[in-house]
């Protein structure tokens, strides 16, 4: 077993960068979609062999055992190259929480056929009911016997149509005093006559998310994880690592990257307002890198992240964002014009990149709900 | 994060808690308020005070009398400045006048007493014309003596001498001249915090030649940069402060029997304003960092138009919305808010703003990029 947190980090990311430039797809780099498993099998083959499936996970479960320095490397050559985050919900989340509150016997069954992709999982926890406020989630699990029976409904469940398992934030004590108590945590296989999967089509015209139905579905009382009724706390102890991620310069960066390929080719940098408010949001990006390297830091000293760490998200986002913008301004009567647009020699996908836009500041806590969290936590103003 | 780097943080957090304990003790805010009814200038005992807590000599390499902090400890100091509207030329010292001295004369007697804060000199580098700055120089250095217009000079009505940038013998020239002497005629211009600009018309004032050639063009180049940098870091300063005092504000102000801060659209506001700050804080600090580690011009430039553009537009937006969250309040000279947003406008144009130095900043990364 190799101990990659021993390595330099020099040598580190050059093995990791060596790895993917040579074994990773071509036809797979940048991807401005989300692959089904089939599409990405052959590649997740060579990462399974690798023993590279789950850089976080300690390597007595089968993952890489990264500290938070090696393991930001590993994620930043990642997207260095393009390449696919995978169908990681199982390896992200449910992995690290069976690996956390589990069983021995749990983690024996479960974690080898994460790390496989013998199982696929998709992620249940909003709610039509339940978005921001996901405390009010009401997809209720009733024991029956040695099973729950679970009734509601899921919705931005991204690619339930394409997963073999879902992993659920369900009631299981509608009588409790406070909201964020009688929230259980359930595995459940889809595989069954009770649970019905259907896509939403975006605006960008993808059907990446779905709405999952619920209607008598079973599973067995042995795929509850944690106690019964501890459902939130433990979902919620999760999302430190995420919550930095979510914020980190990559999908803010790789747009300023487009938009300046597509300016240049179409010679809009001689455009004296074009320059200043590319000049602009090229700085917005570098000034957001130099505060997310501060919370990388903490990280990496293995500190603690504050509720300040929502700055990140809402900063990188609206960047986003307003880079997007710019292309279309940019492309001007081709704007609405949807796939690739040709410049010299390259192709920028103007609307593909303003979609994927979109959703940023509603994902993952709304940029409201971070201004909320900023507001009371950080700056202790009052209500 | 290597010892040594944990090191400089601690001599860096030691540096800024004695900076700050010594301008508030000399009367933080209030003393800015004071000191702009009595029609500007500083405190000479507050000046001395900061030169033994080794203020302008922090950035001074150790071979010239310094501290050989660098820019980063300087920019802690120019925040501490910043937050309190200290009225002592603390960035325009460092930058302009010891680092011009240093650079090109170290071992004159002005720079011992720069860094000692016994003697304050003013730095006469800029020239008008009818579209504003202008990029040539007319000012001249003959027999002697110095003729022509300077322009946008700060500190120039209580400093003991002026380093003025003129031609001589075809290149530039730095020489010194004295406020009160023959030939020098000063037409102070009263800006928003009360602080003079003036311009400085000269007709043969006898001056004393400390330098030229090629090495005096470099040598503005590096100071320019450095206190561009510095004078991003003074409004960090300002706009935390700025930031801090409406806080405080809008957790205090009732209406409607609440908080004004406990109403959403408050919040909101202020957590962008936190946010920007924390940005501004972020990048102008980084651009001192790699100003540190690097000696090349054009680099070191890049960064220093990065860090002005930031601070700018962050100053800008937060002393602006921080009158907006005071209400009618924020309108009267009785509040301090006032003084921040004042004393932003000036900063601000000093030596270029946020649409001037994009420009900047993007005209060298592309030059970077085409180099490359």
């Amino acid at each position: 077993m190799i101990d990659y947190n021993a390595m330099s980090d020099a040598d580190f990311r050059r093995q990791v960068r060596q790895f993917f430039e040579t074994e990773y797809p071509e036809e797979l780099r940048n991807l401005s979609h989300r692959p089904k498993f089939a599409e990405i099998e052959h590649w997740h083959r060579k990462l399974h062999a690798k023993g590279w499936v789950a850089p976080a996970w300690p390597a007595e479960y089968g993952g890489m055992g990264l500290n938070a320095a090696k393991l930001l490397i590993f994620y930043e050559e990642q997207q260095r190259w393009g390449v696919v985050r995978g169908r990681d919900m199982g390896v992200q989340m449910v992995g690290p929480l069976i690996i956390k509150f589990g069983t021995d016997a749990q983690k024996a069954y479960w974690l080898p056929r994460i790390l496989s992709c013998e199982d696929i999982w998709c992620q249940g926890y909003s709610e039509p009911g339940a978005g921001s406020d996901l405390a009010n989630l009401r997809t209720n699990a009733v024991i029956d016997g040695d099973e729950f029976v679970i009734n509601g409904q899921k919705i931005w469940t991204t690619m339930a149509h394409d997963s073999t398992h879902i992993f659920m934030l369900v009631r299981t004590d509608p009588k409790a005093p406070k909201k964020q108590q009688g929230i259980s945590f359930i595995l459940v296989p889809m595989d069954q006559p009770g649970v019905e999967v259907r896509t939403i089509t975006t605006l960008a015209g993808e059907t990446e998310f779905c709405e999952v139905f619920f209607n008598d579905a079973r599973t067995p009382c042995e795929n509850l994880v944690g106690e019964l009724n501890k459902g939130w706390t433990m979902a919620k102890s999760l999302l430190s690592f995420e919550r930095v991620f979510i914020g980190a310069p990559n999908l803010a960066q790789n747009a300023l990257g487009q938009l300046e390929t597509y300016a240049r080719g179409a010679g809009r940098f001689d455009d004296p307002v074009f320059r200043d408010r590319f000049a602009e949001v090229a700085l917005d990006v570098e000034d957001h890198a130099a505060l997310y390297a501060r919370f990388a830091d903490q990280l990496k000293r293995g500190e603690p992240l504050g509720a300040d760490v929502s700055m990140l998200k809402i900063w990188v986002t609206e960047t986003f964002q307003k880079i997007t913008e710019l292309m279309i301004e940019a492309a001007g009567p081709d704007g609405g014009t949807l796939g690739p647009l040709q410049v010299g020699n390259a192709g920028v996908d103007v609307l593909a990149a303003f979609y994927k836009a979109r959703p940023t500041t509603i994902y993952g806590g709304s940029n409201e709900i971070q201004r909320n969290i900023l507001s009371k936590a950080v700056l202790g103003l009052p209500g | 994060m290597s010892n040594a780097a944990h090191h400089d943080q601690d001599d860096l957090r030691l540096l800024r808690e004695s900076v700050r304990t010594l301008l508030e003790r000399a009367g933080g805010v209030a003393r800015a308020r004071k000191i702009r009814d009595e029609d500007g200038g500083w405190d000479a005992p507050v000046m001395t005070e900061l030169a033994k807590a080794g203020v302008f000599g922090a950035a001074v390499p150790e071979e010239a009398g310094g501290l050989g902090m660098g820019l980063a400890a300087a920019g802690i100091i120019a925040e501490e400045v910043g937050r309190v509207i200290a009225p002592e030329p603390v960035v325009a010292s460092v930058g302009l006048a010891i680092g011009l001295l240093r650079r090109l004369c170290p071992a004159h007697a002005l720079l011992t007493e720069a860094l000692a804060g016994t003697t304050v000199l003013a730095t006469a580098w800029q020239e008008r014309d009818a579209k504003g700055l202008s990029d040539t120089l007319s000012s001249r250095f003959e027999n002697g003596a110095l003729t022509g217009t300077k322009s946008w000079v700060a500190g120039v009505a209580v400093a003991s001498g002026i380093l003025v940038l003129v031609e001589a013998g075809g290149g530039p020239a730095l020489a010194l001249v004295e406020p009160g002497g023959k030939g020098v005629s000063i037409d102070k211009r009263r800006q928003s915090d009360g602080s003079i600009l003036a311009e400085l018309h000269l007709s043969g004032a006898p001056a004393e030649l400390l330098a030229e050639g090629p090495a005096v063009a470099k040598a503005l180049e590096a100071a320019i940069s450095d206190t561009t940098a510095l004078t991003a870091a003074e409004l960090v300063g300002v706009s935390a402060k700025a930031l801090e005092i409406t806080l405080d504000y809008i957790k205090t102000r009732e209406q409607f029997d609440k908080p004004i801060g406990s109403f959403q659209v408050i919040q909101h506001r202020a957590a962008d304003m936190h946010v920007m700050r924390e940005v501004a804080e972020a990048g102008v600090r980084d651009a001192l960092g790699l100003m540190d580690a690097t000696e090349t011009p054009r680099l070191r430039a890049r960064q220093a138009s990065r860090a002005k553009a930031r601070a700018c537009t962050t100053a800008r937006k937060i002393t602006r919305e921080a009158i907006q969250l005071h209400g009618a309040v924020g309108y009267t000279d009785e509040f301090d808010i006032g003084l921040y947003l004042n004393r932003a406008l000036v900063l601000s144009a000093w030596l270029g703003d946020d649409v001037y130095h994009r420009r900047l900043w993007l005209n060298a990364r592309n030059a970077e990029e085409a180099a490359e």
